[in-house]
């Protein structure tokens, strides 16, 4: 161990909703047993692909909250229902004030908009609740998980496409650092659309059935939705640490990653760097892993590059397939998981593994130990976010 | 939230119709040719792809960076925008919905919100930090405390940069227009020994106490006329709160206090 630059941050409590299930324990019995939530899409599309929708019933929003109601906004209040005595023990010790609320998404509320849209474009006629500045900005879902959550300081959306709900991270580390705040909710919440769905699909990146993360057979990404929320303290019983968060940008291309890695490596190199750890102190990497042969192949190269031992690297997206923003959020709450379990899941549909990958990816479920998980995420723009989780 | 910490401000950028820079308004004649942002720092691919919005936030990063003197290539950029590429969005929608067409890759791959921040960080071979984020009226206030816990954590400099292209008109029928305007500081650390304008802190509660940039009421509904304010405060060598929005936000304030360089 070097010298570490970031003071871990404790997360006292996490909740995760994707195509797996509800609740954690509901997620955690899914990655287990080896059981994806990716299935053909319910919503008739011109074109063939499965999807990872969260089939749970969701909350009604309070009263107060009605107009600002989407299918976003009540994920997100199941999220932050999933953090309710974690988030009471916080307003207790912290002045809610000093409590931010520093989120991700890509979508925000497309999903309601696209609906409105099409009835406009239909009808000639917007639905009468439909509201933009409500419904669709960024800041809405903000309003209802700090109202929800009664935290009144600093809160913004963080948009970076598919690095979205891992930067938040970062930026919570650092304001804590400073003294500006003492807790934040962090983590990020995305919704199935169908401009996303059809905009992968005009890239040709969509697979035509469930994904398949580093197979030699990966044709392509699933998209599924959900989201996570963590509660992160100056200290406190910590569940799991946040030892550091590795942010960098390829500058290289809009859409494509660096064919080489570049940008990932940096990004996860940060993370161990902040964390004062060595590539040996991890014991598995929860990988990007979206399934497409660029994107898999430049993420392998990096890995490779930082790891010289046999380390277990998953992509859990065979499971819940790309939830976009959501993304590193969801992501972070399994790195959590499979500290806290002693477990690491499968990597689902790698088989038949591309030999060009060359890495060790598991397709059965790892025992053995588990303490410290470095989770990456990239996104379009080139952005990359890779953040190091380790038991406490 | 406590007032953040103290920083410098190093640099500043503006970019409102009739004004490309900080120094045309300065100069107090609108020229009304300039009625689009040109992109100019961005290389020529990547300004053929960039949207309106995205050639404003670039040209007023731009000036700030060269006013600051700081390097493209490394220093972090926070990115805020309330609606981000709003625009694009309706452009996919109707390629959707209106003309039942195949959409667009190019017009998807830019919808995102961080588009912008890509091109920026692409066109000066940043391969640093670069965060694009929003929060409705209060998005300068979030930029610029986002931009604190960077300066305070890197102990670098940070180019912030805050637009909005008017929304569109189908989608916000009830709230009143606004016109387009994007602008940006660079802020450092207050004990780095480059000259600065003004120290700066975010504060909450506060009685602004400095007015805001005299601009016509259109401009003045822009969720990130907040940051126009600050940049024509510190221009001003203004001492005093200024307000980071103009009413419909949380009540967040830039506390400044001029220091020993003089904008020119």
């Amino acid at each position: 161990m070097v010298r570490a630059a970031m003071r871990p941050l404790a997360v006292t409590g996490y909740s995760v909703l994707s195509a797996l299930g509800a609740s954690r324990a509901e997620n955690l019995a899914a990655l287990a047993a080896g059981r994806t939530g990716l299935a053909p899409s319910l919503e008739p599309l011109p074109f063939e692909t499965a999807v990872g929708a969260v089939t749970a019933s969701l909350p009604d929003l309070p009263d107060g909250l009605t107009p600002w109601s989407t299918r976003l906004a009540r994920m997100a209040a199941h999220l932050v229902a999933g953090l309710d005595e974690p988030l009471r023990r916080a307003r207790a010790r912290w002045r809610p004030e000093r409590i931010a609320v520093l989120l991700g998404t890509s979508t925000a509320g497309a999903e309601t908009t696209e609906r409105a849209y099409r009835a406009f474009v239909e009808n000639g006629a917007f639905p009468d609740r439909y509201d933009f500045r409500r419904q669709h900005t960024f800041g809405a879902v903000l309003h209802v998980v700090a109202t929800l959550a009664g935290a009144h300081g600093p809160a913004w959306m963080i948009s970076t496409a598919c690095t979205s709900s891992a930067k938040p991270l970062a930026s919570a580390s650092r304001l804590i650092a400073a003294g500006v705040i003492d807790a934040a909710i962090v983590g990020g919440i995305d919704t199935l659309c169908r401009m996303t769905l059809h905009g992968f699909q005009s890239l040709q990146a969509l697979d035509r059935g469930p994904c398949r993360p580093f197979s030699s057979r990966r044709a392509g990404i699933s998209i599924g939705e959900g989201g996570a929320l963590a509660l992160v303290e100056r200290d406190g019983d910590a569940r799991v640490l946040i030892e550091g968060v590795g942010e960098t940008s390829d500058a290289f291309h809009i859409s494509a990653p660096h064919p080489e890695g570049q940008g990932a490596l940096a990004a996860m190199a940060a993370a161990l760097q902040q964390a004062g750890c060595r590539p040996e102190d991890v014991d598995h990497v929860n990988a990007h892993g979206t399934g497409t042969r660029l994107n898999d192949s430049a993420e392998a190269k990096a890995i490779r590059a930082l790891f010289h031992h046999p380390i277990p690297v998953v992509s859990t997206k065979g499971f819940t397939g790309h939830t976009l923003g959501a993304s590193g959020a969801i992501e972070f709450a399994f790195a959590a998981l499979a500290i806290e379990e002693g477990w690491i899941p499968p990597s689902l549909h790698a088989e038949p593994i591309d030999p060009d990958i060359g890495l060790h990816l598991p397709t059965t479920v790892t025992h053995g130990r588990c303490r410290r998980v470095l989770s990456n995420s990239f996104a379009f723009g080139g952005n990359n976010v890779s953040v190091l989780v380790g038991a406490p | 939230m406590t007032p953040s910490p103290t920083v410098a401000i190093t640099g500043l950028g503006l970019w409102l119709p009739g004004y490309p820079s900080l120094a045309a308004w300065s100069g107090g004649t609108a020229d009304p040719a300039a009625a689009t942002p040109g992109g100019r720092s961005l290389d020529r691919i990547n300004r053929r792809r960039a949207s309106v919005l995205d050639r404003a936030l670039a040209d007023v990063t731009a000036e700030a960076m060269a006013d600051a003197a700081v390097d493209p290539a490394t220093v972090p950029t926070v990115i805020g925008s309330s609606i981000g590429e709003a625009a694009t969005m309706i452009e996919l929608l109707d390629q959707m919905w209106r003309h039942g067409n195949p959409m667009s890759p190019a017009d998807f791959t830019m919808s995102v919100h961080n588009a912008a921040s890509g091109l920026i960080s692409i066109s000066n071979k940043n391969r640093g930090v670069a965060i694009s984020l929003a929060a409705d009226d209060d998005t300068p206030a979030a930029a610029l405390i986002e931009a604190i816990g960077l300066v305070l954590g890197d102990g670098g400099p940070v180019v912030v940069a805050c637009a909005d292209e008017p929304a569109p008109r189908s989608l916000v029928r009830h709230a009143a227009p606004w016109d387009m305007l994007a602008a940006a500081v660079v802020i450092a650390p207050l004990e780095s020994m480059q000259p600065y304008y003004s120290r700066l802190r975010v504060t909450t509660g506060g009685v602004p106490s400095v007015a805001p940039a005299r601009v016509g009421e259109a401009l003045g509904h822009n969720p990130q006329i907040g940051l126009v304010d600050l940049v024509d405060a510190v221009r001003r060598r203004a001492a005093g709160i200024v307000a980071l929005d103009r009413g419909p936000g949380r009540g967040f304030g830039a506390e400044i206090e001029p220091g020993p360089r003089l904008h020119p």
